[in-house]
């Protein structure tokens, strides 16, 4: 008779319920596969069927019974898809409720019947043999990871380090380019936000090869800053200076040539230029430590006057300050010689735009936008504003200006649907097109010999002259003058716009503060210098050199604070520049960069 | 009456496998409306004690385990701890906070100085160490979840062979290395990315890391805890400290009388089999040898760390900077593929190119450096592991390997000798 052996059918049993939970859980597994599959390509948004009835609906809109019949079915396709998701995690659990009886069968069956140890072969005699093969084998992988991966070194090799320096250097010659989106406003607090959302279209081509408008901002590419506007984006700017001791003076070099023009900043080098009645110069130092990195003399070009113009001594035959888009440096004289150069000194192209008919000599800075250099060529009798081709210096468009000959210098702004770039000359300010030079709006405000530049912000455009008046026009299709001013008037130096207060400097040295749009006067300051540079509203703060040299620090406010007065030791009537932490001021004599 | 029984849940799951997949394949169309939008909430955060809790738990179970496996000397003791740890650490826990993946955190900390780490993350990378150095890998033995669960199923163990073993042996050393890189350098927690438990602790997942889960799931039920052995970069740590362990579990209670019985019980082939034969190579020829891999050790090194060096690029390549210059630089012709969320991002903040590849650069820089340490530490662990093979062995006893074992005490129920006999 056979005995009846209690852990002999347990364990027959236990092994049944485990045979039974495996096949479970392998059917479940293949089933959740099948779901996540379905689940993956299931796109319940995107429903063929609905998008033949949209079609079908949309020759049809009237149809009600189409339209319930796109919602029910609509409804059908995301209960399909979330009962499909429900059906994966439910599986999911009913696997794990499997597996865990599966777990449980078979431990309890190691429980009842534990392994028996077993007597192995000799193995004493294969355990140097062992060791021999393990340190065989170690020295293969060894080798083995080191060949795999030079190979895949070798294989994957893309000099990815070399082509981010080169493109980080000359990030124009990326192919890339980033959305543009935004001109610059200043708010109330004098904080400079970007608030538009119009993008510029043509910056936003893939394989653009200009700067764009935020590599702008990143530096200060041109008189006024980016734009031209008065307006800096760099942060951590000095208050505090002494030029005669040297506190906070970070370096100091001469400029071998005279020239009333700015300084310009793009990255680690500082561009400014220089001439005289025999020479043009460019010249370029490093930013770090002031180092004349290069110096391009701009001569023997084809068209080029002979002799040089005739100007006034406080105009000079380089007033006008250069403009660069990281990519090259442009120039322009007195005599109407203009020149691309490299970032390394190397004349890329130049020509001769006639010479300028300027009783005071040509004044009038270059600006850069996208792949254009604009030139405002203002002059007795012909003037026009030009978009020379950055590349090659061709003239991509010309418009012809009837205005009388002026000194000031084009800005470009972003009026909230399209950049505009705006020129004032008597007796007009005029938008026009940057793309194209074509002329987008005008409106009589100004009159007399132009010398300061327009300022703009928040959908108001300011122009301003001396034996003029101060005048404030929304601009627009039809623009309209919003207030005027003619007690305080600037001949040279430019007004600064927030969307809160106009900043007004005149030349005999009273600095106004104005409310932006209604044109109460807030405040009124004697710098007790006359003041020619312009100025920058820049980390929160508005910059005005005075002739003495005397920076004039001032919070934007209703009411007048000074934040401090710091001393050059030099005159200057250049307009400063800015990056991250510095200043860069062109003195009579010396070029300065005021930092930590 | 047994029989009946699993007769009734074989044909439950009989009808249920069917059922469950058809009834809901193809549900009845609902059109009812009226849907109520539920109304947005936030879950809250964890409570801070709790953190420390999960310490507790951690130092409880850790004591008792050492407890179970040097005084007790169970098995079976170890084995319901285990499932304790899996239960709390795992499905409770969801595998979070856990010591293998503080090590990220701990290379960060060391690294980053602005990132600072939680202590009780701090805490489930030093306890266990500190235990490991008095009682051997008592964590690896039930406190850990991932290896309280692939033993579990570890149920036909086989030997894998001397071949496989040296080469899959090389792996965690690798993961260790790549997983302190990439934390190191800010780029990625790949222990958690790629953690293949996490999801079934958590139900969620993606299909790929199920698919690996369920491989080493079942791999492991024939090459017993194929994570551990051959991933495991805290397992790493925890070898070199368990080699100077002060009261490492033993396999015999008392005297070894050398009855081979525990010889094959090791699943994880941890046991050191005495060695008395006379090692076949001459004292000069094993001389000669290590004098010839302590002068091919700096070579090791060096070469190592020149394949790092050379590896840096495709190394830094899952850096998020470096992948967004690389999008920048060359962007996919297709333009679904270009439409990145991390390119949508970079349009929409106005970041210039050149701060892009400036960023993506220093990262470049960064990681040359990472890379050749990387490559050097293998030279060193391959140098030394062959090194370690070359020298004379002294072993009278069958005795746990101090470093490989993980204390689990299945070969203590081999030993014929008992406590007290």
């Amino acid at each position: 008779m056979k005995m009846f052996n209690p852990s002999h059918t347990t364990i027959r049993i236990l092994e049944r319920i485990a045979l039974t939970a495996g096949l479970f859980a392998f059917v479940l597994c293949i089933l959740i596969m099948v779901n996540y599959y379905q689940l993956r390509r299931s796109d319940p948004l995107n429903t063929p069927g609905i998008k033949i009835l949209v079609e079908r609906l949309n020759s049809n809109p009237e149809d009600e019974q189409l339209k319930q019949q796109i919602r029910e079915l609509d409804l059908l396709a995301r209960k399909a898809f979330f009962t499909n998701r429900w059906q994966i995690k439910t599986g999911g659990y009913l696997l794990i409720f499997t597996i865990f009886v599966l777990v449980s069968s078979l431990k309890t069956i190691e429980l009842i019947k534990p392994r028996l140890p077993v007597l192995p072969s000799d193995e004493k005699e294969t355990f140097w043999n062992n060791r021999l093969l393990n340190r065989k084998w170690l020295s293969y992988s060894g080798i083995g990871l080191l060949v795999f991966a030079l190979v895949f070194a070798f294989l994957s090799y893309r000099q990815l380090g070399k082509t981010l320096e080169l493109s980080a250097t000359n990030p124009a010659a990326a192919k890339g380019e980033n959305t543009e989106s935004v001109s610059p406003t200043a708010n109330q607090t004098g904080a400079v936000s970007d608030s538009s959302s119009v993008s510029d279209t043509a910056s936003a081509t893939a394989t653009a090869a200009w700067a764009s408008w935020d590599e702008l901002k990143q530096n200060f590419p041109g008189f006024r800053g980016p734009g031209g506007n008065g307006i800096a984006f760099q942060k951590n700017i000095p208050v505090q200076w002494d030029g005669k001791s040297g506190k906070n003076i970070k370096w100091k070099t001469a400029v071998p040539l005279t020239g009333y023009n700015s300084p310009v900043v793009w990255r680690e080098k500082v561009f400014l230029s220089g001439a005289n009645n025999s020479k043009r110069e460019v010249y370029c130092y490093n930013a770090l430590d002031g180092k004349l990195l290069w110096t391009t003399a701009i001569e023997k070009i084809p068209g080029s006057p002979a002799a040089s113009p005739k100007v006034n001594s406080e105009t000079g035959q380089a007033a006008p300050t250069v403009a660069t888009n990281g990519n090259l440096v442009f120039a322009i004289f007195a005599n109407g010689d203009i020149a691309a150069l490299s970032m390394d000194g190397k004349i890329s192209w130049s020509k001769n735009l006639g010479l300028p008919k300027n009783h005071y000599g040509h004044s009038s800075s270059l600006l850069v936008y996208q792949d254009l250099v604009i030139v405002q060529f203002d002059q007795s009798g012909n003037a026009a504003v030009l978009g020379l081709n950055s590349t090659n210096g061709e003239i991509a468009w010309k418009t012809s200006r009837d205005v009388k000959v002026s000194w000031s210098s084009p800005i470009l702004v972003n009026t909230g649907s399209r950049f505009e770039l705006i020129l004032v000359a008597e007796p007009y300010m005029i938008s026009y097109n940057p793309k194209t030079g074509k002329e987008l709006w005008r409106i009589e405000s100004i009159s007399g010999e132009v010398g300061p530049s327009a300022a703009y912000a928040d959908g108001i455009a300011y122009s301003v002259n001396d034996y003029s008046k101060l005048a404030a026009i929304k601009v627009g299709s039809n623009p309209t003058q919003l207030w005027e001013s003619d007690e305080y008037l600037s001949d040279i130096p430019s007004p600064l716009a927030t969307s809160s207060y106009l900043f007004l400097p005149t030349s005999y040295g009273t600095f106004v503060c104005y409310d932006a749009k209604d044109g109460t006067k807030y405040w009124e300051k004697e710098l007790g210098s006359p003041t020619y540079a312009s100025p920058v509203l820049v980390d929160g703060k508005v910059y005005q050199l005075d002739k003495k040299g005397v920076m004039h620090i001032i919070r934007p406010d209703k009411v007048f604070a000074s934040i401090g007065e710091p001393q050059l030791g030099e005159g200057s009537v250049c307009t400063p520049a800015f990056s991250d932490g510095h200043i860069f001021i062109r003195g009579d004599r010396n070029l300065y960069c005021i930092g930590k | 009456m047994k029989q009946r029984i699993a007769s009734l849940i074989l044909f439950i799951f009989g009808v249920l496998t069917p059922y469950s997949y058809g009834i809901q394949r193809f549900p009845k169309p609902e059109f009812e409306t009226g849907y109520v939008q539920p109304q947005t909430s936030m879950p809250s955060a964890r409570l801070e004690f709790l953190a420390y809790l999960d310490v507790a738990v951690l130092v409880l179970a850790l004591s008792i385990v050492s407890w179970m496996v040097l005084k007790k000397r169970s098995r079976t003791g170890v084995f319901w701890i285990s499932m304790f740890s899996l239960a709390y650490f795992g499905f409770y826990r969801e595998g979070c906070v856990c010591s293998i993946g503080s090590i990220q955190n701990v290379s960060l900390a060391i690294f980053d100085l602005s990132y600072a780490i939680p202590i009780s993350v701090l805490a489930f990378f030093l306890i266990p160490l500190i235990y490991t150095l008095f009682f051997g890998r008592t964590f690896c033995a039930a406190v850990c979840p991932f290896g309280a669960m692939q033993d579990l199923v570890a149920f036909k163990p086989q030997p894998i062979g001397i071949r496989l073993n040296t080469i899959l042996g090389i792996l965690p050393y690798l993961y260790l290395g790549l997983s302190v890189l990439y934390a190191a350098t800010g780029t990625d927690f790949i222990i958690c990315r790629y953690d293949p438990f996490v999801g079934i602790f958590r139900l969620n997942a993606s299909f790929g890391m199920f698919v690996f889960a369920g491989i080493l799931l079942a791999s492991g039920v024939f090459i017993a805890r194929p994570y551990c052995r051959f991933l495991c970069p805290y397992g790493v740590i925890l070898n070199w400290f368990s080699r100077f362990s002060r009261r490492h579990m033993s396999i015999t209670p008392s005297n070894c009388i050398q009855c081979r019985l525990c010889e094959n019980s090791c699943p994880y082939d941890a046991i050191d089999i005495p060695v008395q034969s006379k090692d076949p190579e001459s004292k000069q020829a094993r001389v000669k040898k290590l004098i010839l891999i302590s002068l091919i050790m700096p070579l090791m090194i060096v070469a190592g760390a020149y394949a790092g060096l050379i590896l840096h690029e495709p190394l830094a390549g899952i850096h998020s900077k470096v992948k967004l210059a690389k999008q920048v630089l060359n962007p996919p012709k297709d333009t679904k593929l270009a439409d990145t969320f991390e390119m949508q991002a970079f349009k929409s903040s106005g970041k210039p190119q050149a701060q892009v590849y400036q960023e993506a650069l220093l990262v470049l820089n960064k990681y040359k450096q990472a890379s050749m340490i990387l490559g050097g530490f293998l030279g060193l662990v391959f140098s030394l592991l062959i090194a370690g093979r070359m020298l004379k062995k002294y072993n009278p006893d069958y005795t746990p390997n101090k470093g490989r074992c993980f204390s689990c005490g299945r070969c203590m129920d081999f030993c014929p000798i008992k406590p007290g006999s």
